[in-house]
């Protein structure tokens, strides 16, 4: 069965490393069609979604993936001019899933993205935002949880074209076990783009010594007028912070539950409804924190 | 071009004149193993040299061309002229050194250097060495600096260099390595006895200087235990027309505990590619320092690697790199963590100009026996103007949770208050951003010896003016 | 009557060097003890080795807490047995809020869930002392808090915390006057409402203003170069170490 190459890094690197692509089979499949509104949509099959903003409208809308069967799900958002979109998705699956996420961000619109990746087996994600309006602005937040044999390949690109446009990543995870993660996350300035920043940053907190995390912060520029910058940080929790918090009378193990919710809740918190926030708490085992 | 800027006191064109071609023997052009065998047969090689050759031609036939980086489309192997030789056998004495080669070294200031300061100059005339002196200082001391080919032949060398040759850099690593072994030619080999430590630089001065030329010299350095070195390569070229191929391989096995410094500027003229393999090997607290300043070449594939292999390596990666017209510049560095405690540092700034393309591609690997290790990796470039492009691309792969790794970039241009502000103060506005791309380039200048930071600091200032002048 | 805290011929290494060396002092329940000593004396590394920092390996001698061998128990333990360190340098903890923090170590420390309302008005009193803003409950802690912010944080956790005995390490180094005054201030509240025992390290009267000093501890590279009443603090903080080494 023919395979289909998915997040592919913009510009190829190092081919060892194996951050290049990822091939999948994808199977001809048959996809509900479904057309975002304001609200929380469960998503348990294949889905092609899509989500338009227009002009000077705002729009909040969230996908619940919980998915039973190998699962694509495709979703374009398209944000008009003026316009203001939240998209909330988490993926609270052990199943393998392909999502992809295109989104066009028009004048002076803006789009925040807020996901959350609640383990899952196999997991292959890519955004592609195209800031194609002058002062177009994306914010996105995403946060991980991965431990047992969980797998996900992430790959998120932001283009700028139009002016002044401004794009912030912000990633942050937990990996524990046997967790494998590739984080690629792309700042591409366009030669149109004058006047734009764009910020990345990854934060990884690991947790065992099976843990394999990759990162590829990328910034390609061919405009002189912009500013970029990246960020990473991985490792263990550093020994002046645990001796810190024993000092305070935690014990390790405390101490670990209380830095990975810190690293989690912060993208939960972006979740404005009550009722999913519970559900995902209930589903990450961190109730107690919820009350 | 010969016109002198305001600020530069060094002209361009001191590095790429060029001379009346002088070789008595060229071969065809192409690449059969009648030609390697050619080759052996002039190197008088030892017989596991000759077979490793032609192994490498094998492996080099089989391998693809590497699938990412700047394209080198450009590049027909086939035309160019692996090897040649000038008329000039070795020499000791620069007396015996003819005229000609003479003139080109004088204007490199070779003889001045080691008069100077440095200790010894393996100067490589095409792909032969004309030139070899150490002086008798460094020979007291133990350390051996002589030429890889001849010290094949000489007994006490022999053999360390039988099992040391291509065996970091083994010629299935890239296409490159394999052509390398096939048809290299000339370079140095140092070793450093235990517990010796040489004060002064060691400097190599090797350049391209014929019509389709390709230069293939390989450089062995050993450290023995608690010993330390700084070495210096120096790579500058003349200007031609044919498409030109540097595909050196420096193999560096630095000791315990001991401490090597490589520091090389390159500045290839703007027709070649220059596709060079750089390889540390590092025991128990051991530390390599690389010092690199990439400039010339059309395009460039430098990624020097170390590998840390013993507890408690180090490894400090130090670079600039400065893309200008018509240049397609991919540098960076690579870091291999196999050994717990390790740390590696690297910090790399990059300059794009006049539709220069610069590139930074870094890999940083922890694996999982590197435990308590430690990683950082800055990078920063600097975009001179709007036809230009700056990419960076580093990777970092861990395999353990007991590391701490970080990694930060920055990308932008020379703010106009500072240039507003140099301004203001009577700078031009040419030698206000000269100097400010100085400071950028600060980092690798100050781990320079002085004559080397003098002189790449002319370099910018030459390559900042280059279309104002 | 039994000593709260008794250090034995206490010997402390770290990368291997010999940072303490047969250090001998004797805290009673309820006294209040002043350790000083030049820079790099060895005074936060014995207030560390106090806590049970893994910093620092304990090479020679025994650490007693209410009679109990803590040698070699991990800091949970000795926090929970009611010892209490304030860091001269407090640690950040990004994404998690102060009074988050300070439930969840009142919770581990006395083994009991907290009500969140008790815990607010608690917490609210204890910041009322330190005129502390209330918006810095909220705040990540230690994030972006300044010197001083970040100090009076550690008297509130020991406000807050309760502990038998407090360790506080240069609580008072750069700080303003004002500043200086509230710190004493809650350190005062501690020992008007616990009675609690102190080790106080610093290098200036002004924090010993409002504390009866009973006994002072000097440290000179390592070792315990002298012991005596409380008035050596203040003859020393006048007049220098230069007398006392005669």
């Amino acid at each position: 069965m023919k395979t289909t190459k998915l997040n592919i890094l913009p510009i190829p690197t190092f081919s060892h490393l194996g951050v290049n692509f990822t091939d999948r089979r994808i199977e001809n499949a048959i996809y509900d069609n479904i057309t975002l509104q304001s609200g929380s949509t469960d998503i348990t099959k294949n889905a092609q979604c899509t989500l338009t903003a227009e002009n000077g409208e705002h729009k909040s809308v969230l996908q619940y993936v919980r998915a039973d069967n190998a699962v694509l799900i495709d979703t374009s958002v398209k944000v008009e001019n003026g316009a203001v979109a939240v998209l909330v998705q988490i993926f609270d699956t052990t199943e393998p899933i392909v999502s992809k996420l295109n989104v066009d961000i028009a004048e002076n619109a803006h789009f925040e993205l807020v996901q959350l990746y609640i383990g899952g087996r196999d997991t292959v994600s890519e955004i592609k935002a195209e800031l194609s309006g002058r002062h177009s602005g994306f914010v996105s937040d995403i946060a991980y949880k991965l431990d047992n044999n969980d797998k996900l390949d992430l790959n998120l690109i932001a283009d700028h074209f139009g002016k002044n446009s401004m794009s912030k990543i912000t990633v942050g995870g937990v990996m524990s076990e046997n967790a494998d993660k590739i984080f690629k996350g792309t700042i591409n300035f366009k030669c149109s783009a004058s006047g734009a920043k764009g910020t990345e940053n990854e934060d990884v907190l690991l947790i065992g010594e099976k843990v394999r995390s990759r990162t590829v912060p990328v910034i390609l520029c061919s405009e002189e007028d912009v500013e970029g910058s990246h960020g990473a940080t991985a490792g263990r929790i550093d020994n002046a912070k645990i001796f810190y918090m024993r000092s305070r009378g935690f014990s390790d193990e405390r101490i670990m539950q209380i830095l990975a919710q810190a690293k989690i809740s912060r993208v939960i918190e972006k979740i404005n409804d009550p009722q999913t926030k519970h559900r995902v708490y209930d589903s990450l085992g961190w109730c107690d924190i919820y009350e | 071009m010969s016109e002198k800027t305001q600020i530069a006191d060094i002209d361009r064109s001191l590095y790429d004149f060029r001379f009346e071609e002088d070789e008595q023997d060229r071969l065809s052009s192409g690449i059969t193993p009648e030609i390697i065998s050619e080759i052996s047969h002039e190197k008088n090689d030892p017989d596991w040299m000759r077979k490793f050759r032609q192994h490498c031609l094998k492996v080099y036939n089989k391998m693809e061309m590497v699938k990412w980086g700047a394209p080198i489309d450009g590049l027909d192997i086939n035309n160019i002229v692996t090897y040649i030789r000038p008329k000039s056998r070795m020499n000791t004495d620069w007396e015996n050194v003819p005229e000609s080669v003479k003139e080109t070294f004088e204007r490199l200031g070779i003889p001045k250097a080691e008069r100077e300061s440095l200790a010894g100059v393996g100067a490589q005339y095409d792909s032969e060495l004309v030139y070899h002196n150490v002086r008798s200082e460094v020979a007291r001391s133990g350390v051996v600096y002589t030429d890889l080919e001849s010290a094949m032949h000489d007994e006490r060398y022999a053999e360390i260099i039988k099992s040391h040759f291509m065996k970091l850099v083994p010629p299935t690593d890239h296409k490159f390595a394999a052509l390398h072994g096939a048809v290299w030619s000339g370079g140095s080999f140092v070793y450093v006895p235990k517990n010796v430590n040489l004060e002064i630089p060691l400097q190599s001065y090797f350049r391209l200087n014929a019509k389709g030329a390709g230069q293939f010299e390989h450089t062995l350095i050993i450290l023995e235990e608690n010993s330390s070195l700084h070495f210096i390569e120096g790579c500058s070229a003349p200007k031609y027309y044919e498409a030109g191929l540097h595909a050196g391989c420096v193999e560096l096995f630095v000791g315990k505990c001991a401490k090597l410094r490589y520091s090389t500027i390159e500045n290839w003229s703007k027709n070649m590619y220059n596709l060079n393999t750089k390889r540390a090997l590092v025991e128990d607290g051991g530390k390599i320092e690389w010092v690199s300043g990439s400039f010339g070449s059309h395009v460039s594939y430098l990624y020097p690697m170390s590998i840390l292999n013993g507890a408690g390596a180090s490894a400090e990666f130090t670079g600039i790199t400065f893309a200008g017209e018509g240049q397609n510049l991919d540098t960076g560095a690579k870091i291999v963590h196999n050994a717990p405690n390790t740390s590696s540092y690297i910090n790399t700034k990059s300059i794009s100009k006049s539709g220069g393309i610069s590139t930074f591609r870094s890999s940083v690997i922890i694996n999982q026996n590197a435990v308590d290790s430690k990683s950082s990796v800055n990078c920063e470039s600097l975009m001179l103007d709007k036809i230009s492009r700056s990419d960076t691309i580093p990777a970092i792969d861990i395999k353990t949770d007991k590391c701490d790794v970080g990694h930060e970039a920055k990308i932008g241009r020379i703010s106009d208050e500072a240039i507003f502000y140099l301004t203001s103060r009577g700078l031009s506005e040419e030698e206000a951003k000269a100097m400010i791309v100085r400071g950028f380039a600060d980092n690798v200048s100050k781990e320079l010896p002085l004559e080397y930071a003098v002189e790449m600091n002319n370099l910018i200032s030459l390559e900042i003016n280059s279309n104002v002048g | 009557m039994c000593d709260i805290l008794k250090i034995e011929n206490l010997c402390v290494c770290a990368e291997n060097k010999e940072l303490l060396h047969d250090i001998n002092i004797n805290i009673a329940r309820g006294e209040t003890h002043v350790l000083m000593g030049h820079n790099g004396a060895g005074k936060s590394t014995l207030g560390c080795t106090i806590m049970g920092s893994p910093e620092y390996k304990i090479t020679g001698g025994r650490i007693f807490f209410n009679g109990e061998d803590i040698t070699n128990e991990s800091a949970d333990k000795r926090a929970r047995r009611g010892i209490f360190l304030s860091f001269q340098n407090p640690v950040e903890i990004p994404g998690v809020t102060l009074s988050e923090f300070l439930r969840n170590a009142l919770e581990q420390i006395s083994g009991k869930r907290q009500k969140l309302w008790e815990f607010k008005k608690q917490l609210n009193t204890a910041m009322e002392v330190l005129d502390m803003d209330k918006s810095y409950a909220d705040r990540e802690l230690n994030v972006g808090f300044s010197g001083g912010e970040k100090k009076k944080a550690e008297i509130l956790q020991l406000l807050m915390l309760k502990p038998k005995l407090a360790i506080l390490d240069e609580t008072d180094s750069g700080l303003d006057v004002d500043a200086v005054k509230t710190v004493s201030k809650g350190i005062e509240e501690y020992r008007k409402e616990t009675g609690g025992t102190l080790l106080v390290i610093t290098h200036n009267t002004k924090i010993l203003e409002s504390l009866t000093v009973d006994k002072t501890h000097i440290l000179s590279n390592g070792r315990n170069a002298k012991n005596g009443g409380g008035e050596l603090a203040f003859d020393v903080l006048e007049n220098g170490f230069g007398e006392v080494f005669v």
